[in-house]
């Protein structure tokens, strides 16, 4: 089992080298080949790994000592549990798709082995930081998935908006890399340790005092908001919509951004032992899903859509975290991964089919041009709306009644809303997509068959998957095997939430469907309150033009001081020091210019200097 | 209020008149002129002081011959109408002027401070019949002798100076 | 009649041909300030003969001697000023600067 895990995290670094070594290499069916063969061996050992777990009820432990500090050992080990098991399985399934995909979306592109090489890495990385058995092996995957999430966003460097993207997604990701880096600090300072298994330990026994584990608790969360793209970190990640869709899908959707859910997860007993950061978990998870869900009503970037979908819905993960639902956060994060996977994918098939168009409201008519797209597309927006037997319907459902149970109604009420948002924003997106006619005056292209194949993957999945939480939890029972988290599972919620959730979607579709059923309708001027509201969603809250003027331009500022600083003050004692040697040079090659009464002068000045000098103090003794 | 310090005072005052003159005079020939009076006040005070000798020789050699070969100096030479000091920086004069007039506060200083108080010596004593003496009859021959030589080399070498360099 | 006054005058000539020697730009005139201060010199050799401890003629014979080192020197400066001149083509004190090494002060 240990060789097969090695295995699992070494097939994409193998996959990395290959390719980053022959960049030059012509031909694009190998260089696929070796990225789609490398990820699907990762996923095939992965499977073999997740079976035999769930068989067996083991976990994998590789440890070995790395460092010693004195009297501590820090060791670099991995550690496959339930969590860990399902989150290698989910990468290297979704990466080995959105290989396949690549080769069909980015068969035009210059630097086709780079991507490959760059997917490669990613894929290493992200499996990396879900094996990792300790805090510290965690942060350095944490940050090199930071750095190819960078690569990515910032693949067509050539356009100024990737470059910007990618700094922006670079610097606000690093926010909460800081915060979390403190908290990793934190933890060898009080505990001693880096082991998961230590921390867990030592919150159970009581070791560090309640303060301390509030403190660790929110540090933590920091960094997970600032890689989940929670609200007010949020900012980079519609951004980062810049780079090639298929990395939107595996990066900015299905894995990486769940890096921050995974954290919370693995580090759940700290967040249990605390209230506070429970609260703070959830509220901040529930504010970033309805704030994130009111924005994507108004944007007209297909893509932009789908990020602000993806932020909500993280959003969602973390409410249900921050209410002790742990099962259920894990579960919205798996399927989340499949329907959001397919959501991007299809989406870039779209953008494909239109020129690399990707404004919403020159889209349209594509229902009847290419229908098995459509079809696809509309299976992963049910999955995101939450409609039976959709796998988000199940995970979605288990959510709200877990916030339930848990007693913040407020963020009850907030989450149903938000299901209606969330059906509302996706159906505007679809109608504007396939229904009426075109918009625009280019003809189709075809889409590739070999980017339809993982659409058609992942739509099965986005299907199916909500049926291992049903009619029987396995996947509860599965992940919470031998954990003491299991003492969560409460009793169960009423009923009726999952008929009113069902409700809200099916209004939220209805209403949709009703406004965007003949298609994008040109703006009319909108005035009042309507009109008020509309401007602020469409200008995101006014988030990012809020950062600019707060910490963006007095930074500059500061920087233009510590310029002018540097340029004038420091450079002019240093061009001062410089000066006066020279200075005094050049008065002494002035004395040397070769002009007889100069040095005559000077035999002169020296003589008289002397005889003061010998006979002055005759005159004061 | 004796007739000597009288005499004394009017050469004087020529002698210093001239020298300051020659200093501050803008053309060289005005200069040379100024020198030359200066030449002459210094021999009246030889008269003064009983070296009439040296006073005859002063007003020969250098109120004569001295200041003529300075006038072919000048001659020879081409010069700007007038002496421009102003291209050599402010900074030099002042400080020649300075240090002249420091060294000139150092020699007074010696000077007065010294205890001079001795009488004349006898006026028999400097004919021009005892200086003859003396030169010749009490160990100056060789010297003088010397003299004539290093008369002929300067006249030699000034000569073989200032020739025209013939064309090669 | 004091020696003072001899040599007051004698040092105030010096110190003006000192002056002169130091500032003046045409070559002439250095000259003739060199001139003036053996002239000073002699002053204070025949005054010192008049009023010195030993009252004697060996000043004049100094003085003849001063006087004739002088003639010959300022025959063999004009003959240099006049060789000097020839080859710069011209008398003014500043410009001979060959004393400066000229390979790296050319400024």
């Amino acid at each position: 089992m240990r060789w097969i895990t090695l295995t699992i995290l070494l097939l994409p670094l193998l996959s990395f080298l290959l390719l980053i070594g022959g960049r030059k290499w012509r031909s694009r069916g190998l260089v696929a080949g070796i990225g789609v063969l490398t990820s699907y061996g990762a996923f095939h050992l992965s499977s073999y790994l997740l079976m035999n777990m769930i068989q067996k009820k083991t976990q994998v432990v590789i440890s070995m000592p790395w460092l010693t500090l004195s009297d501590q050992v820090v060791h670099l080990g991995i550690k496959i549990g339930a969590l860990q098991a399902v989150m290698l399985v989910l990468v290297s399934l979704v990466s080995c798709l959105v290989q396949i995909y690549s080769w069909g979306y980015m068969r035009d592109d210059e630097r086709f082995p780079v991507f490959f090489a760059y997917l490669g890495l990613f894929t290493f990385s992200m499996l990396g930081l879900v094996s990792s058995a300790n805090l510290l092996q965690i942060y350095i995957f944490w940050e090199l998935v930071g750095l190819c999430s960078f690569l990515l966003i910032g693949y067509w460097y050539y356009k100024p908006e990737a470059r910007d993207a990618a700094k922006k997604a670079f610097i606000v990701t690093r926010i909460g890399d800081v915060g979390f880096f403190i908290a990793i600090l934190m933890i060898f300072w009080k505990i001693g340790s880096f082991e998961l298994d230590a921390v867990s330990k030592a919150v159970s026994t009581g070791t560090i005092s309640g303060v301390w584990v509030t403190w660790i608790a929110i540090l933590i969360l920091i960094g997970a908001i600032g890689k989940s793209g929670q609200f007010p970190l949020h900012t980079w990640l519609p951004d980062a919509m810049e780079g090639p869709t298929p990395v939107s899908a595996l990066i900015h959707a299905a894995t990486m951004v769940t890096a921050g859910i995974y954290l919370v997860a693995a580090t759940f007993p700290v967040f249990l032992a605390s209230s506070y950061a429970l609260d703070i978990v959830s509220y901040i998870g529930g504010f970033t899903a309805i704030f994130a869900a009111c924005i994507a009503l108004v944007q007209t970037d297909i893509k932009r859509v789908l990020a602000y979908s993806t932020v909500s819905q993280l959003g969602y993960m973390m409410l249900a975290l921050g209410s002790k639902g742990y099962v259920e956060g894990i579960f919205h994060l798996v399927t989340h991964g499949f329907f959001k996977a397919l959501l991007f994918l299809a989406a870039g098939a779209v953008i494909v089919s239109l020129h690399h168009e990707q404004d919403l409201r020159k889209m349209g008519g594509l229902w009847k041009k290419n229908r098995g797209l459509a079809i696809w597309f509309l299976i992963g927006c049910f999955a995101l709306v939450g409609l039976p037997p959709f796998s988000g319907f199940f995970s979605k459902d288990e959510i709200l009644q877990t916030v339930y149970m848990d007693g913040r109604i407020g963020l009850f009420v907030l989450a149903l809303i938000t299901v209606f948002l969330t059906a509302f924003y996706v159906f505007r997106l679809y109608h504007l997509i396939f229904a009426g006619t075109s918009r625009t005056e280019q003809k189709n292209t075809p889409v590739p068959k070999v980017m339809m194949v993982p659409i058609a993957i992942l739509g099965l999945l986005s299907t199916l998957a909500g049926f291992v939480q049903f009619p029987k939890a396995y996947f509860s029972s599965f992940l919470l095997q031998g954990s003491k988290l299991a003492s969560l599972t409460s009793e169960a919620a009423p009923a009726w939430i999952g008929w009113v959730a069902v409700l809200f979607s099916l209004f939220g579709v209805g209403l949709a469907t009703l406004l965007y059923w003949r298609g994008y309708q040109p703006a009319k001027p909108r005035v009042g309150l309507i009109g008020w509201a509309h401007r602020i969603l469409e200008q995101k809250f006014y988030i990012d033009q809020l950062y600019h003027y707060v910490f963006a331009l007095p930074l500059k500022g500061l920087g233009y001081f510590l310029i002018g600083w540097d340029r004038f003050v420091v450079g002019g004692l240093v061009r001062l020091v410089g000066l006066v040697p020279v200075g005094l040079s050049r008065i002494a090659s002035m004395l040397q210019n070769g002009q007889t009464q100069t040095y005559a002068l000077v035999s002169l000045i020296g003589f008289i200097l002397l005889v003061i000098g010998v006979t002055v103090g005759r005159f004061f003794s | 209020m004796t007739g000597e310090f009288f005499a004394f005072f009017i050469l004087a005052i020529c002698a210093i008149g001239g020298a300051v003159f020659m200093i501050h005079f803008d053309r060289v020939m005005h200069m040379a002129l100024s020198l030359a009076f200066t030449f002459f006040a210094i021999a009246g005070l030889f008269f003064l002081l009983d070296a009439e000798f040296v006073a005859v020789i002063q007003i020969l050699i250098y109120a004569g011959a001295v200041s003529i070969l300075m006038l072919f100096g000048i001659m020879l030479t081409k010069h700007q109408e007038k002496e421009q000091t102003f291209t050599r920086t402010k900074l030099h004069q002042w400080l020649s002027f300075l240090f002249a007039l420091g060294f000139l506060a150092i020699l007074m200083s010696v000077i007065y401070l010294a205890p001079f108080t001795l009488p004349a010596g006898d006026q028999s004593l400097y004919s021009v019949n005892k200086l003859a003496e003396q030169l010749f009859k009490s160990g100056y021959v060789l010297p003088f002798e010397l003299t004539s030589l290093l008369l002929l080399v300067a006249l030699i070498g000034s000569i073989i100076l200032a020739k025209k360099e013939e064309k090669e | 009649m004091q020696i003072t006054s001899y040599l007051a005058l004698a040092a105030i000539l010096f110190s003006i041909g000192l002056y002169g020697v130091l500032s003046k730009r045409n070559a002439v005139i250095v000259l003739f300030s060199i001139e003036l201060m053996l002239n000073a010199v002699n002053i204070n050799l025949v005054a010192f003969s008049k009023y010195g401890l030993n009252p004697s003629v060996t000043g004049h014979i100094f003085s003849l001697f001063t006087i004739t080192v002088a003639a010959a020197e300022a025959a063999v400066g004009i003959a240099i000023l006049l060789a000097l001149y020839r080859l710069r083509g011209t008398s003014n004190v500043d410009e001979y600067d060959s004393l400066k090494d000229e390979s790296d002060l050319q400024k």
